[in-house]
């Protein structure tokens, strides 16, 4: 089944080249059909390969062909898979049918409705091509095509300025990332002269990777931290995380796939992906742990007072890739690996339950929403489910990879970075549930809107009941009820003493964890639903801190004054030195030609025989010029 | 032995050359700077037919070739003296110098 | 100085002098219609020289086609455009000197390269293989370059009727 894994990537391919053959005419109901069919099949056939790679691990091996020779060194395409692909195949065809179906419903009615269903399937295509290159030359073409699929959809509705800009600022903050990757990769192929993961990853083991200028060891650590500003990119962490938020103007279903679900984590996943490499840099590891720590505490931090519903869940989002990290970076690589995936199940829900809610209500504000659960009962259900797998609450999905990454920080020593996920694990149930009470409790904040909300059609309620469950019963993929069945089916392709496979549990940390969370689902409570703290008057006695966290840190501003400021500072200088120090070379140079050709305009007489007298004497000076170098004439 | 030196032939055609070459470089009418050309052409059949004679492979073939060259000429001149006529008759002239429609 | 004795060599200096006397009285006269008169004289010196020279064939054709047909081709044209037309006194303008210079310095050239080549002696060579002059012509002609023989009559079709048409009148013309 495994060398079938091309078909996965191939199907969304094949739908997005029939909707673009269909045109932006086609009607809504084929072109959702066509997506939705094509890529539950590819959900399929990933499952199928998800299972024969657990059975038989050793018809794994990269299916490549030759590409193309430069000079000694031969490139190969082709797919590769491994545990680890296997999985990430079956996670991002799985939300990827879902949200395709979701879409139907949210997006019914746009006159570019085909037209977002192309970019959503050329993402898919690109994103599941991402997943199963066998080598970083592959990957980062992918890497840079599901970044403009990105760039694309959030700015989907680019007549609004807002998603314009921000469609901008997402490119180009993550191309700063992709900057960092794509010289980490030059950097391993000057070294190892390949791109495949098998050849890096074996010369780096065996000490073989060095240049001139710099040792295997320091190479390494260098080559593994670009990489990592690659995924810092991609994977919104702290300091680049500043577009995912921003983000936010694309479609919801767009926030739920992209930046939730799927491209935000092919970070992580990369980070997966090299992990050989991160496991001989210690220092490499301990920067992917403390900037996946901060990330996931500081964008906790902000969620706490935003506003729009959809920030506050792309903070969060922010926050638990932290989280990720934070478990490769101790090298809990399985958690990181396994909170990926139940993330991309509960924060698809959450974004879509947010989506049936924005398409309900036509707004994002949630001091304009309230009162829902009344109207719409389903999403406030699912809605619940996903919020209690992101608060981490015993048995849903959350519980179990969050608490098992806190634990693995513990065990290996990062006290820390513990405490860090603890204060972050209380601020995601507190925000999460602000969210929940907000939207689905209380009275209407604005009864207008919620006269004519109402529950989505089946296409938008079904995604929602499916992600549901997944949310709830996810986590048992990982328990100690089947023996980490997860971690031994990651570890039987990098079993190279990542900790972690067997991390005995423990039950103080559990209840700990449960405890906190439910403390943060209580001051929600407290204040939100059952009122017994005035937010407000919270607020105001908080003063310098509530500021800090609506207004982001002030990172936003921060870097506009730093980043923006001197970019224009340079632009300036180089304006300057294009405009009179350039250009005046060049207007230099055109008047000095004009001048010559002034003096050279009265030799053109238009007289013929004036023109046949210098022929004549050119004839001359060359007939003279020939024999005098033949000799014996002149 | 023949009795005319090569030089003194050569340089016959040399001179011819260059009195045609001044003329054609120097004469206000048409008509004259085709017939200065004739008069170079013809110097350079005087070469042609010495070398089929003298020189180190004489052969019949010069003189061959200045049969052409006088074909050639013939065509040339009829062809040169029709365009005369054509820019006489819109012209008026037969003037080099008026033949200019450069503008200054 | 005894081959000034003989009669063949006394014969060239008189057409060299004849030759060349033409082509000065050519430059020299004012009217155009002496012109072409002058340049008569040059075709029917040359063909004197190849008759010389043993070009029978090529002096009489020479004689037939420039000194006859070009030279009237030449009075016709003089006679059709402005017949009274006379070049203006020499002046010697800028461009006449360096004209003047370049023909000058070319001739030098070529002289000195004349003078300071070593010509084989001049035996008597058989180049008509045994046949009269105009015989080895056409044999010439017609077996080795018949293809450019063929072509030069083509070129001569095209050269005649590119001239018809070129020197009709037409409408646009009087148009005009």
């Amino acid at each position: 089944m495994v060398e079938y894994a091309w078909l996965v990537p191939l199907l969304p391919l094949v739908a997005y080249v029939f909707l673009l053959v269909l045109g932006r005419r086609a009607p809504e109901g084929i072109v959702a059909g066509v997506s939705v069919v094509l890529t539950f099949a590819a959900f399929l056939i990933s499952a199928l390969v998800f299972r024969s790679v657990g059975q038989s691990p050793d018809q794994t091996g990269p299916y490549v062909f030759h590409w193309l020779t430069v000079g000694t060194h031969s490139f190969t395409v082709g797919f590769e898979v491994t545990h680890l692909n296997a999985l990430m195949l079956v996670v991002v065809s799985l939300v990827s049918t879902l949200v395709l179906l979701f879409s139907k419903g949210y997006m019914h009615g746009d006159e570019r409705f085909p037209v977002f269903y192309q970019y959503l399937n050329l993402f898919v295509f690109s994103m599941l091509a991402l997943v199963i290159s066998p080598n970083l030359l592959q990957l980062y073409i992918f890497w840079e095509m599901v970044g403009l699929c990105s760039y694309l959809l959030v700015g989907f509705w680019y007549f609004k300025p807002e998603a314009a800009l921000a469609a901008k600022k997402s490119f180009i903050v993550t191309r700063i990332g992709d900057v960092g990757l794509f010289t980490g990769i030059i950097l391993l192929f000057l070294a190892s002269g390949s791109f495949d993961y098998s050849t890096v990853f074996t010369a780096a083991a065996a000490h073989k990777l060095s240049l001139g200028w710099i040792s295997n060891d320091h190479l390494v650590t260098l080559a593994a931290i670009l990489i990592f500003v690659g995924a810092v990119g991609k994977s919104a962490q702290f300091p680049l995380h500043v577009w995912l938020p921003d983000a936010m103007e694309g479609p919801t279903p767009v926030s739920a796939l992209i930046h939730a679900a799927t491209m935000v984590a092919a970070g992580v996943y990369l980070v997966a992906r090299c992990y050989p490499l991160f496991q001989l840099s210690p220092a490499a590891l301990s920067t992917v742990a403390w900037i996946g720590g901060i990330t996931a505490l500081l964008a906790a931090l902000i969620a706490l007072t935003q506003r729009d519903i959809k920030r506050v869940i792309a903070y969060s989002t922010i926050s638990q890739l932290g989280y990720m990290m934070m478990a490769l970076g101790v090298g809990a690589y399985a958690y990181g690996v396994f909170h990926l995936m139940t993330h991309a199940f509960f924060k698809a829900l959450l974004f879509l339950a947010a989506g049936s809610v924005i398409h309900a209500l036509d707004t994002q504000d949630l001091f304009e929403m309230g009162g829902l659960y009344k109207k719409m009962k389903l999403t406030a259900w699912t809605f619940l489910a996903g919020a209690l797998a992101l608060a981490g609450i015993v048995p849903f999905a959350g519980f179990w990879s969050k608490d098992d990454i806190l634990a693995a920080a513990l065990e290996s020593g990062h006290t820390v970075l513990y405490v860090f996920g603890l204060i972050a694990a209380f601020c995601t149930a507190f925000y999460i549930f602000r969210v929940y009470f907000l939207t689905f409790t209380g009275q209407p904040r604005d009864p207008a809107r919620h006269e004519h909300a109402h529950e989505g059609s089946w296409v938008m309620t079904l995604p929602l009941v499916v992600l549901a469950v997944l949310a709830t019963i996810g986590g048992f993929f990982n328990t100690p009820f089947n023996g980490y069945g997860l971690e031994r089916y990651l570890f039987a392709d990098s079993p190279q003493g990542a900790i972690g496979a067997t991390t005995p549990e423990n039950v103080g940390l559990m209840v700990l964890s449960v405890l906190v969370g439910l403390a943060g689902i209580g001051l929600a409570a407290l204040m939100y639903w059952r009122p017994a703290i005035q937010p407000e008057k919270l607020a105001r006695s908080l003063g310098f801190l509530y500021q800090l966290s609506f207004r982001k840190f002030y990172l936003d501003e921060i870097y506009y004054a730093i980043v923006v400021a001197t970019g224009k500072a340079i632009a300036a200088i180089v304006d300057f030195v294009d405009r009179y120090i350039i250009d005046g070379i060049v207007r230099l140079v055109a008047r000095i030609v004009a001048t010559i050709g002034l003096g050279l305009k009265y030799t053109q007489t238009g007289q013929i025989q004036a023109y046949t007298a210098v022929a004549a004497f050119g004839v001359l000076i060359l007939v003279a010029w020939a024999m005098w170098s033949i000799g014996g004439v002149l | 032995m023949f009795p005319i030196p090569t030089g003194s032939l050569l340089a016959l055609g040399a001179i011819l050359f260059c009195i045609g070459l001044y003329g054609a470089l120097t004469k206000r009418n048409l008509i004259i700077v085709l017939v200065s050309i004739e008069l170079m052409l013809n110097a350079a059949n005087i070469n042609l037919v010495t070398f089929s004679r003298l020189g180190v492979g004489p052969n019949i073939s010069g003189q061959v070739f200045a049969l052409f060259t006088i074909t050639v000429a013939a065509a040339e001149i009829a062809v040169g003296l029709a365009l005369l006529l054509a820019i006489f008759r819109v012209r008026k002239t037969t003037e080099v110098q008026d033949l200019n429609v450069h503008k200054h | 100085m005894t081959f000034f004795l003989n009669a063949p060599m006394i014969g060239f200096y008189i057409i060299a002098l004849f030759i060349l006397g033409c082509a000065v009285m050519l430059l020299s006269f004012q009217r155009v219609i002496y012109m072409a008169l002058a340049i008569g004289g040059v075709f029917i010196g040359c063909a004197a020289i190849y008759i010389l020279l043993g070009a029978d064939f090529v002096g009489v054709a020479q004689l037939l086609i420039y000194a006859g047909a070009i030279t009237i081709l030449i009075m016709f044209a003089i006679m059709l455009t402005n017949h009274e037309a006379a070049d203006p006194p020499h002046k010697w303008t800028v461009r006449n000197i360096l004209s003047a210079v370049a023909a000058v310095l070319l001739g030098a050239v070529l002289l000195l390269v004349i003078r300071s080549t070593t010509w084989p002696p001049e035996v008597e060579a058989d180049v008509n293989g045994g046949n009269s002059n105009p015989v080895a012509v056409g044999l010439a002609l017609f077996q080795n370059y018949t293809v450019p023989f063929e072509l030069v009559s083509l070129l001569l079709i095209v050269g005649m009727v590119g001239a018809v048409i070129l020197a009709r009148e037409r409408k646009e013309d009087e148009e005009e």
